[in-house]
């Protein structure tokens, strides 16, 4: 039976089929070793790639990141770029030592050959190299990119080109678009115009990126998502005089980016003429909604910097009470929400990723999409409505219908899909961090396996969003912080889901396929029967260093499937907060960790009932009569918050492991709501990270 | 000149674009610890946030301190980069009066056609004096080391006098009562604290949060700290440290900010939330007395403007001074036969403080207000200034026709 799923996986918007297909054939769609080949030719003819405009911000940056993917694979990666430009590959050095080592950072570098050219004529020995993969780099000039294209294609006819261009669309220069994310050294992301698959696109892939199809348009999603809120805190400082570094702070407390802060990040005066580049496009495109504030395009050309040197820090504080604050919120997420609008009526991307993307290369903290749906249609309509009473000349390109779907499983599932081919179903989550969109989302994909009468489930990341598991999205405990009946609710629901795994499905198997499964989320995966990993992931529950203590029934769960034998190991992780390799935690965390296919394979053949050879361990449900012992070798933490939180944690998983599984659930989001209104809490991370993102 | 003409028919100030932050004594707040240009061009940005006028409308700066302050050198422009605005500008200052003729410099650039929106913004930082290192060859020392106000206020290189000995001088020559004068202090409280009580001050003062470097609060600059609630008794008791010049009869050094916009009438309806009141420069007009004189220099400014107007005394409601002594209204209220207790209704300088170049501007503020609760009228600002200097300055306010 071919699978049937709540809304079509990701994976199918550029051709590699869904999730359960992953596990059901126990393999990936296809390999990096198969991908690479595809597209530089066989090991023994292996060609290369050539980044043009390697040494610009966006050029390293890819460089940098391509040639550490591409490296096993004998790829040669040469960064192309005129002779007296800046250098902006060696910078990227001590970064990669610092990630890979210096030897590997070594072979990464040697790996990269610089060539000059004059841009008119290509380099001679460019040729002996066989380029197979241009990676067009080079300043947002129509006419520049066309000729260099041709000069490619003229040298090598077959070669394939991307663009990075930041607003043309591919109808525009001809070539296809692989435009990625800020910072360019790390981030994964590249939207893919057009939106089809393409050996490049799976090769991004296969090399752990994460390839976004989206509408050949004019400027990308990500574009006008973060020049959109970047121009509507501009408008903002025009129609009220707050200084840009208040307004920069009030947006990231409201939606989760700091759009200014981040323009002087990147330099002020390149990243100033790109947000007015795509401002301008989009505004020849769609009117007023995208036109550029006077101060942007002075900008551009000063290169000033939105904040004020350090000199001159900021002494008169500005801050928003009732009306402001409400004129701040409309003139803000106005415009956000029109944009939004307007990338839906044209059908840019699949929902899930059209979300995404302001989460993975903006920091916004949910998705446009999420907080749409949060606000309710309505809502959003009256903040469109009232941002065109501040600002008329807005009232163009708004498609207000676009949010009718809004009830659709497009909308309410984007961060949670469900599959199952009538037996055994999957489900994908496609977000790093747990937070209470996740967890709606998870309910109701349980809901429709139960309505399916499937009651066999793998849980597991989505291979392509969400390339990691690190945990809860820690600020949807900013409320907790000050009111314990909120983190209660939060523990206590986010467990309830949890035990759904365990308790409604007669088979379930947590997955952990990426890089790390920490936290929250490894609380969520060991609810499943089962808990899967592959070779080198990573576990862990670091929240004691955070401190908060773990709410999803971190403190009595592990001991509940565990011999009394290793209770110590889960003492210490829950104490230290160390991680260890998924191999490591066999027996007594993780039922199985091996190859990626290996695993594929043990997963599935668990949830389908075959013959897997793992003994699941059982949830002992009675108190446990055997009490858990401080652990000697943890030597105390200098920090007293540390040492707080490490005291509740133990008092959390005496307590909650003396009581029967029933009651332990309420014990747990106690220890948990408790600490999180505590001092030593307030004083930590989140309290930390609250007081610079919320008290502006 | 007469009452009809203006000195500036084209200049208008805006109702209610103005603001002043409190001003607290010196030393007394976190104001001692501030760039205080910065702090201006930052406060003046946010007082105009506050009146919904965008700075972008300001097409020209005058800023207006009398003491040195950090990258003083660069003035306007700094300061109205700091208000987030880059225009020109430039700087001025004359003591005392800084505050009324920084206004009055305003309407000259709008009367002359050269700007037709110019912010005026005034501030001073007495706290923590600068000193400044002059090069003296007549010195024994080859080198004098200024501090900026408490050596000014204590002497007059043109008379080799202080201040307070002006006060003294005054008090002896024109025969006033020790007695009266502590009187006319006791009722400038009394009228400081009832404008304060029935919220009048509350909508020409702006409260302002000070942050430090790492963006923390410094705290609030929400009143006029040091200002004290003397009894009769306790005036009576203090210490004469001149003649009728004791320390609740004299101002004290203070540190803040004020700003309004002078502009045209066109973009005054514009910019005002009340395009009714037409606020209009009717004369200004400037003395200089004998050596160590001072107190009774505004009483002669004031003499010299109502001759040159041709209006009287009686037809002016409002009467706002800058009076460092109290010796100051007390010899105004004798030579001219005015009732001290019919001016300065909200308060003066006298009772809350005195940071020098925003003083004037903030009774103009206070002045204007009261007019405006009053349905209209003249506006008739005096004060002294260094060098024995008197200045005075009429203002008409009309809302809606009403005089």
């Amino acid at each position: 039976m071919t699978a049937l799923s709540m809304r079509p996986s990701t994976l199918e918007t550029f051709g590699l089929g869904t999730v359960h297909e992953i596990f059901k054939r126990g393999t990936l769609p296809v390999n990096a070793e198969h991908a690479v080949e595809q597209v530089f030719g066989k090991a023994s003819d292996r060609g290369s790639l050539v980044i043009s405009g390697a040494s610009g911000i966006v050029g390293a940056g890819k460089t940098m990141q391509l040639a550490a993917r591409l490296l096993p694979f004998g790829v040669p990666v040469i960064a192309l770029d005129f002779p007296g430009a800046p250098d902006g590959i060696g910078k990227h050095y001590p970064g990669l030592a610092d990630s890979f080592g210096p030897e590997q950072a070594s072979r990464i570098m040697q790996g990269i050959i610089r060539l000059s050219y004059d841009g008119k004529h290509l380099p001679p020995q460019l040729a002996q190299m066989k380029p197979r993969f241009l990676l067009e780099a080079i300043p947002e000039i129509l006419e520049a990119k066309k000729a260099h294209y041709g000069i490619f294609k003229s040298a090598f006819p077959e070669i394939e080109i991307r663009s990075v261009t930041s607003g043309f669309p591919s109808s525009e220069l001809g070539v296809g678009i692989a435009h990625p994310a800020f910072p360019h050294h790390i981030n994964k992301v590249w939207e893919i115009a057009p939106p089809k698959g393409s050996d490049i696109t799976t090769l991004l892939w296969s090399l752990g990126m994460i390839p976004i199809p989206v509408g050949d348009r004019w400027s990308f999603v990500l574009d006008v998502l973060f020049c959109g809120v970047t121009l509507a805190a501009l408008r903002y400082h025009q129609a009220t005089g707050m200084p840009y570094w208040k307004i920069d702070k009030c947006v990231r407390k409201l939606v989760g980016p700091n759009p200014l802060r981040a323009h002087d990040a990147i330099g002020a005066k390149g990243a100033d003429f790109l947000t007015w580049s795509c401002l301008h496009h989009l505004q020849k495109q769609y009117g007023d909604l995208f036109e550029s504030t006077a101060d942007l395009v002075e900008r551009k050309e000063s290169g000033q910097e939105w904040y004020p040197p350090d000199h001159f820090r900021p002494l008169v504080n500005w801050s928003l009470a009732g009306a402001e604050e409400d004129e701040f919120r409309v003139r803000i997420l106005g415009p956000l929400l029109q944009m939004t609008a307007l990338l839906l009526h044209e059908e840019r991307a699949h929902l899930s990723q059209l979300n995404v993307i302001g989460e993975l290369c903006a920091q916004f903290r949910r998705g446009v999409l999420a907080m749409i749906r949060g606000l309710g249609r309505d809502e959003s309509l009256r903040i469109v409505k009232a941002y065109h009473a501040l600002h008329p000349q807005a009232k163009g390109s708004w498609h207000p219908a676009a949010f009718e779907r809004i009830e659709t499983p497009a909308w309410q599932q984007l961060y949670v899909n469900a599959e199952h081919d009538g037996q055994v179903g999957v489900i994908a989550i496609s977000r790093e961090s747990y937070n209470g969109d996740v967890d709606a989302e998870l309910s109701r994909a349980i809901d429709w396996l139960k309505r399916e009468k499937i009651d066999r489930v793998i849980v597991s990341g989505d291979f392509h969003l969400s390339t990691q598991m690190v945990g809860a999205d820690t600020s949807d405990f900013f409320p907790a912080l000050g009111d314990k009946e909120v983190g209660s609710r939060i523990s206590s629901g986010w467990s309830r889901t949890a035990r759904r795994l365990h308790e409604e499905f007669r088979t379930s198997v947590g997955f952990i396929n990426g890089k790390r499964c920490l936290g929250g989320m490894l609380e969520l995966l060991m609810h499943c029967h089962a808990l899967v990993a592959t070779r080198g992931a990573v576990v862990g529950m670091p929240e004691v260093t955070l401190p908060v203590v773990p709410g999803m029934e971190g403190c009595h769960w592990p001991f509940r499937k565990a011999d009394p034998s290793a209770w110590p190991q889960i003492v210490r992780m829950l104490l230290t907060g160390k991680t260890i390799m998924a191999e490591e935690a066999v027996g007594w965390l993780v039922d199985f960790a091996g190859p990626l296919e290996q695993s594929l394979a043990v997963a599935w053949k668990i949830a389908t009932g075959g013959d897997h050879g793992i003994r699941l361990r059982s949830v002992e449900g009675r108190s446990l009569k055997e009490r858990q012992k401080e652990v000697a070798d943890i030597p105390p933490s200098e920090d007293p918050n540390i040492e707080a939180g490490r005291r509740a944690i133990m008092n959390c998983i005496l307590e909650s492991c003396s009581v029967p599984l029933a009651e332990a659930l309420a014990v747990q989001a106690r220890h948990s709501s408790d600490f999180m209104g505590s001092a030593p809490c307030r004083k930590g991370r989140i309290g930390q990270e609250f007081g610079k993102v919320m008290n502006v | 000149m007469n009452v009809t003409d203006m000195i500036f028919p084209r200049a208008r100030i805006p109702y209610g674009t103005w603001g002043s932050s409190y001003f607290p004594a010196w030393q007394s707040s976190p104001l001692a610890e501030v760039n205080i240009g910065q702090f201006a061009g930052e406060a003046f940005g946010r007082i105009l946030g506050l009146r919904k006028v965008p700075a972008e409308a300001l097409e020209y700066l005058i800023t207006a301190s009398t003491i040195p302050w950090h990258w003083k050198f660069w003035n306007s422009p700094l300061a109205a980069s700091c208000l987030g605005h880059r225009i020109p500008g430039y700087h001025v200052e004359q003591a005392c009066a800084t505050g009324l003729q920084a206004t009055v410099l305003g309407a000259a650039q709008v009367e002359s056609g050269a700007h037709d929106v110019v912010g005026v913004l005034t501030f001073d930082r007495t706290s923590d004096s600068p000193a400044g290192i002059f090069p003296e060859r007549r010195a024994y020392r080859r080198t004098e080391v200024i501090s900026d106000v408490w050596d000014n206020f204590g002497f007059d290189p043109a008379t080799g006098n202080a201040m307070i000995t002006a006060a003294g001088k005054v008090a002896r020559k024109y025969k006033l009562d020790r007695n009266e004068v502590d009187d006319i202090a006791y009722c400038r409280y009394q009228q400081y604290h009832e404008a304060q009580a029935s919220g009048f001050l509350q909508r020409v003062l702006v409260p302002l949060e000070l942050l430090d470097v790492r963006g923390k609060s410094m705290g609030m600059i929400d009143a006029d700290v040091g200002v004290g609630r003397p009894t009769r008794e306790s005036l009576r008791a203090m210490r004469e440290l001149d003649t009728c010049v004791t320390s609740g009869t004299q101002t004290h050094a203070a540190d803040g900010m004020a700003a309004l916009l002078v502009t045209t009438p066109e973009k005054a309806r514009e910019l005002s939330a009340r395009p009714e009141i037409d606020i209009r420069f009717v004369a200004k007009v400037e003395v200089r007395t004998g050596p160590s004189l001072m107190p009774e220099a505004p009483t002669l400014a004031v003499k010299k403007l109502l001759e040159r107007t041709g209006i009287s005394l009686s037809d002016i409601p409002i009467l706002k001074t800058h009076n460092p002594f109290a010796v100051n209204d007390a010899v105004f209220a004798q030579e001219l036969r005015h009732d001290w207790q019919n001016m300065n209704r909200t308060g003066c300088s006298l009772v809350w403080g005195h940071p020098q170049g925003p003083t004037l501007m903030r009774l103009l503020i206070e002045g204007v207000e009261e007019a405006v609760d009053r349905g209209g009228g003249h506006v008739l600002l005096f004060g002294c200034a260094a060098g024995d200097v008197g200045i005075a300055a009429l203002l008409s306010v009309e809302e809606g026709g009403k005089r």
